[in-house]
């Protein structure tokens, strides 16, 4: 049994998780516009700075490092302290550490619709940005290993692999992949030509996902959903081999991304193997969190934090079995830039990313605060406006994306495009671009429900000692 | 693989009072991992070795195939002059294709205006054929040569040619 509390640094978790809901807010919203202007063109104001290609970097930069970035390190420097059993390594770096955050997003949502990029999907900031990111990132890494180096338990737990390898792997693929000549304060050329630029890109792209996206929140679950279900992980034997599979695999399928492109065939053969061998190392984690819950189904109808849960590792096994097979040559050449593509990434991101996340915090903010929840009915309700919105969201994109590529590629009996006109495939998708907008929008009032039931519960009675296990945290 | 045995490890005390099961890795997880990893091996090896497939081998097969299975196209004789006909025909080929930047009226709008007898590529009949068929990629009109092919651009060309006063 946990061993009573040391005097470990609640207050920066509780920022970090105040900016995990606030950013999250933000940045799901910017998403619900961007996808009203895709199906209702005068959504983008006829203003530079409030139009789709510059939004659209906005929603991407805020929900992945504003809203995920933020939810790791309220999950990290929580579970971190306790698994140790040691406070953080250093107050003044975990302080730095957040504000420094949090001020390179207010400068994103600043310098992006002003149209400043670098012209790098998911790195778009500018140089002088890259840099503050660079300096925070590695005060954040000082302050975690250190308190590595400080902890006072031999064993490591597997959350704590996880999270090393998040924060080693991240620190090279910003730096790497951002590694340009200033020739102004707002632009900068990449120091890789051509091909190689694009393949820096998608190792750099395709890892964002794989180390900030997938590795670290799996640490988070298994540290949370244990906890919250009380139950044995199922295999430690399983966590070593998925954790070891994933961090040596992961890194070679960027290429993926560029099948059919002006990279090597060998280069993209790699890429395309390298994505089907990750599947069952994803699957590990997947398996690993299902069967954690072997004797406790009972309490996942009635737990919303093991409801989040297990809808989220649901969502990350189906989208783990997706990607290998979007990364099939043959199937590539329908799916690659069509909306099947941000089909995929949402089911990730909605549904793994965010539900985990939501789970974390309904179990975390009660104990953080030392409070009980204001409302299971509203944390329900999230739960399931969330659920049917990830549903209605991903079944357009399946739809619109599948569409999009059969159109583009019908050939007429006497050998012309049946569909030569880009615009016939936007009129035919239009349905399809409403029915992402409400499940979004069901998405983003489920996520104010929760704002709203976490404002009430931080300015609401202590909880009493003893429940709510407040002793134990 | 052995059976779960659901025997404790015993790190919990070190985990935050998180206890993990020594359980065997599950056979069919096993399999699958096994054997994502031998087709990937076998994949590569067929298509660069064996098979000796290539992004340029897969155009040039499909080019070929297309060749070979799509009826030779009608050779659409040279058109000397625009006849009412056509240009009746070419009036539907407009209003589909042309309208979004030239206007339902043809004055113009993201593309210039056809009707004011200015020509930028030269208004001969043969020169408005020449211009939709390679099209000004440099100023967004796209080439519509394969698109519409070579009766149709005649036909809209005829069109173009009598409302906007051609020479």
């Amino acid at each position: 049994m946990p061993e009573p509390r040391t005097d470990y640094d609640d207050a920066v978790v509780r920022k970090f998780i105040t900016a995990t809901v606030l950013w999250g807010a933000v940045g799901m919203l910017v998403g619900v516009i961007i996808a009203l202007q895709l199906a209702w063109f005068p959504a983008n104001l006829g203003l530079p700075w409030t139009s789709f290609g510059r939004l659209r970097p906005l929603h991407t930069n805020a929900v992945i490092f504003a809203f995920a970035g933020n939810a790791l390190f309220s999950g990290i420097y929580w579970s971190m302290q306790r698994l140790l059993k040691v406070r953080m390594f250093n107050d003044a770096l975990s302080n730095f550490h957040f504000w420094g955050w949090q001020a390179i997003i207010v400068s994103a949502a600043v310098s992006l619709p002003m149209g400043w990029t670098s012209g790098k999907e998911y790195a778009e900031l500018i140089w002088p940005i890259d840099l503050a990111i660079a300096v925070v990132w590695v005060a954040f890494a000082v302050n975690f290993f250190g308190t590595i180096a400080i902890r006072k338990v031999a064993h490591l737990y597997v959350s704590i692999w996880f999270y090393m390898s998040m924060v080693i792997t991240i620190t090279l693929l910003h730096v790497v992949n951002s590694l340009a000549v200033p020739v102004s304060l707002t632009k900068a050329y990449s120091v890789f030509p051509g091909i190689t630029d694009a393949l820096v890109q998608w190792w750099y792209g395709h890892n964002a996902v794989g180390f900030l996206l997938t590795t670290p929140f799996l640490g988070l679950m298994y540290y949370f959903m244990p906890r919250a279900a009380n139950k044995p992980v199922y295999s430690y034997r399983l966590s070593i081999i998925h954790f070891w599979g994933l961090v040596f695999l992961y890194i070679w399928a960027g290429p993926h991304h560029l099948l059919y492109s002006a990279l090597p065939d060998w280069a993209q053969t790699l890429g395309m193997v390298f994505s089907l061998m990750l599947l069952a190392p994803s699957w590990g984690g997947m398996l690993n969190g299902l069967l954690t819950l072997r004797g406790a189904w009972d309490r996942v109808r009635t737990d919303v934090v093991l409801k989040f849960f297990v809808v989220g590792i649901t969502f990350y096994g189906m989208s783990t079995f997706e990607g290998p097979m979007m990364s099939i040559r043959a199937v590539n050449s329908l799916s690659h830039y069509t909306d099947w593509t941000i089909g995929h990434v949402h089911s990730g991101a909605l549904g793994w990313v965010g539900f985990c996340t939501f789970g974390m915090l309904y179990w975390l903010v009660p104990r953080a605060w030392k409070k009980p929840l204001y409302s299971d009915t509203l944390a329900t309700a999230h739960f399931w406006l969330g659920t049917i919105g990830i549903v209605l969201y991903v079944v357009a994109m399946w739809v619109s994306g599948i569409t999009q590529g059969l159109m583009w590629r019908d050939i007429n009996e006497s050998g012309l495009l049946e569909y030569p006109n880009f615009v016939d495939t936007v009129t035919r998708l239009m349905p399809f671009y409403w029915i992402r907008l409400f499940g979004g929008l069901g998405y983003l009032v489920g996520v104010l429900l929760m704002a709203f039931n976490f404002i009430k519960t931080a300015n609401g009675e202590t909880a009493a000692a003893g429940s709510l296990e407040a002793a134990n945290v | 693989m052995s059976k779960e045995t659901d025997k404790i490890l015993g790190h919990g005390a070190d985990n935050d009072g998180i206890e993990e099961y020594d359980n065997p890795l599950p056979t069919w997880w096993l399999g699958l991992f096994y054997f994502t990893i031998a087709w990937g091996v076998l994949y590569a090896i067929d298509y660069h070795f064996v098979s000796h497939r290539s992004q340029a081998g897969e155009y040039d097969a499909e080019v070929a195939a297309a060749l070979a299975a799509l009826p030779q196209r009608p050779q659409v004789a040279a058109i000397a002059a625009p006849t009412p006909a056509s240009a009746e025909a070419g009036k539907a080929v407009f209003e589909t294709n042309c309208v979004a930047c030239h206007g339902a009226d043809l004055r113009g709008g993201v593309g210039p205006n056809l009707t004011d007898a200015e020509w930028i590529h030269g208004g001969t009949y043969a020169d408005i054929q020449k211009t939709i068929t390679e099209g000004v990629p440099a100023k967004g009109m796209i080439t519509w040569g394969p698109i519409l092919g070579a009766e149709k651009i005649a036909q809209v060309a005829a069109y173009v040619h009598g409302a906007g006063g051609g020479q």
